[in-house]
């Protein structure tokens, strides 16, 4: 950037010389807006900027959809008691046929939850995902939400963020890594109006989108989240999803009792997992024609569950979690409810009905709690948890295991309750829950769905646990290729010829390394010079060191200017720790096993 | 050249960024007043069927149909799930389903978040006298009683104590019903209706003279109220004021008199006022004959409880009833009692042992038997 040019004022003042010091001033004045505007419209500012827009648009439309969600359901089922046995039935059949209909002619790209339409707009379709998608996704889920398939709001709003992004970026004509960046930025904001959880759709949006913590867009992830739980709050009231009761953990021992809802929940979370993952191959290789029948039978099941005594299956529940929080309902039939939502969002998701798992998931996670801690409770007394804290913890629970995303499954128990002081049985009980599903279901569900869908996306379970090599793994011992202070020409050229090396390190003083190849050694004693110490006929400068804990693939623009890199301690620069070659790192790359498809 | 580049550079940056976040400006502002508009109509709505459900639930809730009731209080709660009035009404309507478990849970969170609140702690604290936990049920009927009520539900107060009064005579806990009386008493008007309540559980506790203070009140306000007097009269009786308790006694079943019971206390009144040799202004003619009627009733009443107890078998300390009561005889007559004035006495002593004793071993007596023993409970220590 150039400095702004100001010139002395000339002591013969005439009129062209005012002109020119207007002109000139003006000019400065251009450069000084323009250096402002270019400092305040470079891409990465703007697009925190357009990140703040985005979460104001997300936020606007998650709430539109919560109303369209409402009002679906109160013309389609009624505002209250007394729905007809025939309503109850035929109200989600019909509902889930005209849904199907529309996926099927109009809207696509709207099956499913969401969640990994927008990991496929990031990772293969460049950020793209058609403003089509958005429409068609809140038209059908509002739909069949608010007929009562048990589906939830969150995941298609999550796509409604992550289309509405898509749309700015393009718009915007941002440039390809950002467009990239821009659907999970959305992402993170549709879930955070709908979760009114911010902090939890942004780690969601790490755990499970982008799959690791990156400085360039974890700040327009935060800045959408806050912007679209803003606007969700100021229109939808900051009240959280729940009506979370006084949790508390009275003693340590009653981890005990969570310890083993954690069990219940990782069992639960692989029945439920390998429930979806199974019917719905089934469901996809049933004739093409049945397809859009399938929400309609879909429907007609979950009316039918209600029907026999338990409408709380249908739609997302919230109310019957808040219900249970309160324990309004006796364990044994909580557990019917969980079992029975189980059955309904299988259902509902692999007929290919739009809508999201996160709200079944916390409803079964809720009953489940709730329904164990009354269980404990009963069978042994001095278990003193309220079912309150069961049911939140519970939803914690089948969070980590269900959906695999065990940071957020903590966060978001803690964001949701406001209270810090379950987090030890939010912990145990998440873990075990997470182990046991990863033990007995390899593959999370996010993943088993993608491939189901012919994509291959990064597991971010993977990407996570991915062990990343470093500059120890492949080092050497320096042992003979340092040369000792004060050697000869002669002396290194032999030391190389005897060791059979191409290139040794030379210490400098005070400290610091470079290194001579046998090459430049042999000429140095062909011109006569073998007598000279090799230090006083370097003409390189020191080569940066390495450290051994540096990631690996650091090591590798070193290796185009220099054939051996130093590593040293971080302890102290003169302390040599080994010396790595590119051989040295194409050995230990060849060393690891390759995965097979 | 290169000042051309930076115009067009210059120009550029003015005219794409900023009119883009100034659109997106302008689209916000629109989207916001769109959604505002929609969120108005969503609230209005939303609002206008809580309280339709709200008012039908209501309407159940007076007819006593709980289930209906239940149902649409939770229908109102999905529309406006804060609201603590439905919620409140919903618990009422889940006792009255007597799903207590589920209406306590509703009553606690509502006490988390009003722990002054007088209805709530009222019905926690039925609650707990229901699942028998006293410690529990007085604290929250202490709370309901100095807790916050409607000013329209004002006299709900006075209701809960004596509501607690109630519970508190249930346990049997009379020392503490007491306190609690004396206490609303304070709080009590003069209306008759009130003081008639008071008497009556002062009654309850055996606090006679207080009950008479309010029954006396209660008649002041309304000279002829038949339960006041009947119960002025109960009182009055109870402390051993007989003329005074007949005298109400009889006033009430003036008003009343298919009232047996009253006509039952009357008659024993009456007995006790006839059969008391020692009351003021008797002459002697009179007391000597009352004491030859209590004696040969005494005589009766041994004889007929003689054979179902062992009164032949007396202990060391007790002296022999019938043998003492056979001895005495031939001299309890009108002579014999002019002759020894101080046979008034000794008769009468043991008429009173007699009717102590057979009242133990042979249950409570009726008719001159009662008045005798009553007679020589007045008489006790003096």
């Amino acid at each position: 950037m150039k400095g702004v040019e100001v010139r002395p004022p000339t002591p013969s003042t005439t009129a062209t010389g005012q002109q020119e010091q207007s002109t000139h001033s003006s000019a400065a004045a251009r450069r000084s807006a323009r250096t402002l505007l270019r400092s305040m419209f470079q891409e990465d500012r703007f697009f925190l900027l357009l990140s703040v827009f985005i979460g104001v648009f997300s936020g606007l439309a998650v709430v539109c959809f919560r109303f369209a969600i409402d009002w679906c359901r109160i013309y389609i089922l009624g505002s209250g008691v007394g729905l007809s046995p025939t309503r109850l039935v035929l109200a989600p059949a019909l509902t889930g046929l005209f849904v199907a209909i529309l996926v099927k002619r109009f809207f696509p790209g709207a099956r499913g939850s969401g969640v990994n339409q927008t990991k496929a707009a990031l990772y293969i379709y460049n950020g793209y995902i058609p403003v089509r998608t958005a429409v068609g996704k809140f038209i059908t889920s509002s739909l069949a939400i608010g007929a009562g398939h048990s589906l939830g709001p969150e995941d298609p709003s999550l796509q409604i963020g992550a289309s509405l992004a898509s749309a700015l970026g393009r718009y915007t004509r941002l440039s390809r890594e950002r467009m990239r960046l821009i659907a999970p930025v959305g992402a993170a904001a549709g879930l955070a109006a709908a979760f009114n959880a911010p902090i939890s759709a942004v780690l969601f949006v790490i755990e499970e989108v982008i799959g690791r913590w990156s400085a360039g867009v974890l700040g327009s992830v935060v800045l959408s989240s806050v912007a679209s739980a803003v606007v969700m709050r100021w229109f939808l009231g900051s009240e959280a999803l729940f009506r979370v009761p006084t949790v508390h953990m009275e003693h340590p021992w009653e981890l005990i009792a969570y310890a083993i809802l954690g069990i219940v929940g990782g069992l639960a979370s692989v029945v439920f997992a390998r429930g979806i993952s199974t019917l719905r191959l089934r469901f996809r290789s049933l004739p093409k024609q049945t397809q859009i029948w399938q929400p309609a039978f879909a429907g007609a099941l979950i009316g039918f569950i209600a029907l026999f005594g338990a409408p709380q299956v249908m739609g997302a529940g919230y109310e019957y979690i808040d219900e249970a929080m309160h324990g309004q309902f006796t364990w044994q039939f909580l557990a019917i409810l969980a079992g029975l939502k189980i059955v309904a969002t299988i259902l509902s998701f692999v007929s290919g009905t739009p809508g999201g798992m996160f709200a079944p998931t916390l409803f079964i996670g809720a009953m489940l709690g709730a329904s164990v801690g009354g269980a404990e409770h009963s069978l042994l007394p001095f278990f003193g948890g309220s079912p309150g804290t069961y049911a939140l913890v519970g939803m914690g629970v089948l969070f980590a295991g269900f959906l695999r995303v065990p940071m957020t499954s903590v966060f978001m128990v803690l964001e949701v309750s406001g209270n810090y002081s379950i987090i030890l049985p939010v912990i145990v009980a998440n873990t075990l829950a997470y182990v046991i599903s990863r033990g007995l279901q390899p593959t999370p569900i996010f993943d088993l769905l993608t491939r189901q869908d012919g994509l291959e996306l990064p597991s971010m379970e993977d990407l996570r646990e991915e062990e990343s090599l470093h500059v120890e793994d492949a080092m050497r011992p320096p042992d003979d290729l340092v040369l000792p202070h004060g050697a000869t020409v002669a002396q290194a050229l032999q030391q190389l010829t005897e060791k059979s090396l191409t290139a040794v390190l030379v210490p400098l003083q005070p400290y610091g390394w470079t290194s001579i190849d046998k090459h430049t050694l042999a000429n140095l004693a062909e011109e006569g010079q073998g007598a000279v110490e090799v230090t006083s006929v370097l003409n390189s400068g020191p080569i940066p060191c390495l450290h051994p804990d540096h990631p690996l693939d650091k090591a590798l623009p070193y290796f185009d200017r220099w054939d051996l890199v130093p590593v040293v301690s971080r302890a102290g620069l003169t302390q040599l720790e080994g010396v790595i070659s590119p051989r040295d790192v194409l050995d230990e790359y060849r060393s690891l096993p390759v995965e097979s498809e | 050249m290169a000042e051309l580049t930076e115009n067009l550079d210059f120009r550029r940056y003015f005219t794409r960024e900023p009119v883009i976040v100034a659109l997106l400006c302008v689209g916000a502002a629109v989207g916001f007043a769109a959604v505002g508009a929609l969120s108005s109509m969503y609230h209005t709505q939303q609002q206008s069927l809580a309280v339709y459900w709200f008012n039908k639930g209501n309407a159940d809730l007076a007819q006593h149909r709980f289930e209906r009731a239940a149902q649409e209080f939770h229908v109102a709660l999905l529309y406006s799930r804060d609201s603590y009035d439905f919620r409140l009404n919903l618990a009422e309507a889940l006792v009255g389903l007597g799903r207590i478990d589920e209406a306590s849970t509703y009553f606690n969170n509502l006490w988390e978040r009003q722990p002054e609140n007088g209805l709530v702690n009222l019905e926690l604290a039925r609650i707990a006298a229901r699942n028998k936990n006293i410690e529990q049920a007085l604290r929250y009927y202490h709370n309901a009683i100095y807790g916050v009520w409607p000013p329209e539900k004002e006299t709900m107060r006075r209701q809960t104590r004596l509501e607690l009064i109630d519970y508190l005579l249930g346990i049997n806990a009379k020392r503490q019903a007491q306190s609690e009386l004396i206490a609303l008493a304070a709080t009590l008007g003069n209306e008759p209706a009130q003081r008639l309540r008071l008497g009556d559980l002062f009654l309850r506790v055996q606090d006679y003279q207080d009950a008479l203070s309010a029954y006396r009140a209660a008649l002041r306000a309304d000279p002829g109220n038949a339960a006041a007097l009947a119960g002025a009269g109960q009182a009055s009786f109870e402390l051993a004021r007989y003329s005074q308790a007949a005298r109400y006694l009889r006033a009430a079943l003036a008003q009343s008199p298919e009232n047996t019971s009253l006509a039952a206390l009357l008659k024993t009144a009456e007995l006790v006022l006839q059969m008391d040799p020692f009351r003021r202004g008797v002459s002697l003619a009179e007391r000597n004959r009352i004491v030859i009627r209590a004696f040969q009733t005494a005589g009766d009443r041994l004889q007929t409880c003689m054979p179902a107890t062992g009164l032949t078998q007396p202990t060391a300390a007790e002296r022999n009833l019938p043998d003492t009561w056979e001895k005495i005889k031939p001299r309890i007559t009108d002579r014999g009692l002019r002759r020894d004035p101080s046979l008034v006495e000794t008769a009468m002593d043991l008429v009173f042992d007699i009717e102590r004793q057979t009242s133990v071993t042979c249950g409570a007596p009726a008719g001159t038997d009662m008045a005798l023993l009553l007679i020589a409970k007045l008489h006790e220590g003096s």
